[in-house]
């Protein structure tokens, strides 16, 4: 397997891996979503409330906001040693909301939550909570806990996470750059030049296949491919952890269940047919 | 009622961005070019914000109006 960065920056990753398949890909892909645990409000302890959104739906937008991650110093409710349905000081935090219009209506931000860990705040200090009318309070206490997308997607690491195949396009001989491609084309892949038609942005191709149905010429004189083996895999994390922290807890994560089949099928008893 | 906090397709966060959307377009700029400057690149996200109503705004009005008036709602 060979992996090249095509792009890298603090929210996403796109990766060019060649020689592996799709069926690694996709669990690589699930296990990120699904299995890498992160940090969201789960419990919300409502001391009062005289706004005009409903006690639920102020819990719903507690808990989909994105908290940054410390994975190191936390353990997931279900194997800290305390065992504690409430939890202890290793499996949650505690984020505290007052806030109150006295004079004019005001919004209320996630920077407001106070947290008790100051390393576990929301991603974003502007994300508005709620909108409050003059005279009108909130006053919450929240529990974050770590948790799994399999479980609530609050608890995705990452918005977008895919792969695709990488792109192979043929333009034949018998082209005469007539240009119906480049027009189709949704994504600017092909352009026009000098009687000729280039491909120019090859990654973005979405193997959609539209500029061979537009061609005029039967069969078309430009093939669309992909290449086996070749993938071109993306993601986006909503700042809660890094992007290589991410792929590196998914392979720690894949590599102890394969871990755990190896194990179970050593031990497996072969029966004589 | 309120901008919802992420994209409802892909869970992309969104609310911290649509104060400043709604100024810039309220001051006249296209909104597309507003999505394409805040980089919001997925149409899952896009229409999370070409299509959202902030209807609380209309609704404190009335709250406000009883408090001046000194009844209760």
């Amino acid at each position: 397997m060979e992996i090249e960065v095509l792009e890298k920056n603090d929210t996403s990753l796109r990766l060019l891996i060649k020689g592996t398949n799709a069926a690694f890909l996709n669990s690589l892909r699930r296990t990120i979503i699904a299995e890498v645990p992160c940090m969201a409000i789960d419990e919300v302890v409502i001391i009062e409330n005289s706004s005009i959104l409903h006690d639920e739906i102020l819990a719903h937008r507690l808990g989909l906001i994105p908290l940054k991650t410390d994975l190191d110093n936390y353990n997931l409710p279900e194997e800290c040693p305390c065992q504690s349905e409430f939890g202890c000081n290793l499996c949650r935090v505690t984020l505290t909301l007052q806030a109150e219009a006295a004079e004019a209506p005001r919004t209320v931000y996630s920077g407001d939550l106070k947290s008790e860990n100051p390393e576990i705040v929301p991603v974003s200090p502007n994300i508005p909570i709620v909108k409050l009318a003059t005279g009108q309070r909130v006053m919450i206490e929240a529990y974050a806990k770590l948790g799994r997308g399999e479980k609530h997607a609050k608890w995705q690491p990452v918005s977008a996470c895919t792969y695709k195949y990488m792109p192979k396009i043929e333009i034949l001989e018998i082209c005469d750059a007539c240009g119906e491609c480049v027009k189709i084309c949704p994504k600017k892949v092909l352009v026009k030049t000098k009687g000729e038609i280039e491909v120019r942005d090859l990654m973005a191709c979405t193997l959609c296949e539209d500029c061979a149905d537009a061609c005029p010429k039967e069969p078309p004189a430009i093939k669309i491919g992909w290449e086996e083996g070749n993938f071109i895999f993306q993601m986006e994390t909503n700042g809660v952890l890094p992007v290589e922290r991410i792929m590196l807890e998914a392979l720690k994560i894949l590599d102890s269940r394969f871990a755990e089949f190896l194990k179970e099928l050593k031990g497996a008893k072969i029966e004589e047919a | 009622m309120i901008i919802p906090v992420r994209c409802f397709t892909c869970g992309k966060l969104i609310a911290d961005k649509w104060e400043e959307f709604a100024r810039r377009v309220q001051a006249g700029e296209d909104a597309g070019m507003v999505l394409d400057s805040l980089g919001i690149k997925r149409y899952c996200c896009r229409r999370m914000f070409l299509s959202h109503v902030e209807i609380i705004d209309e609704i404190l009005k009335f709250f406000e109006e009883a408090q001046r008036k000194g009844q209760t709602i």
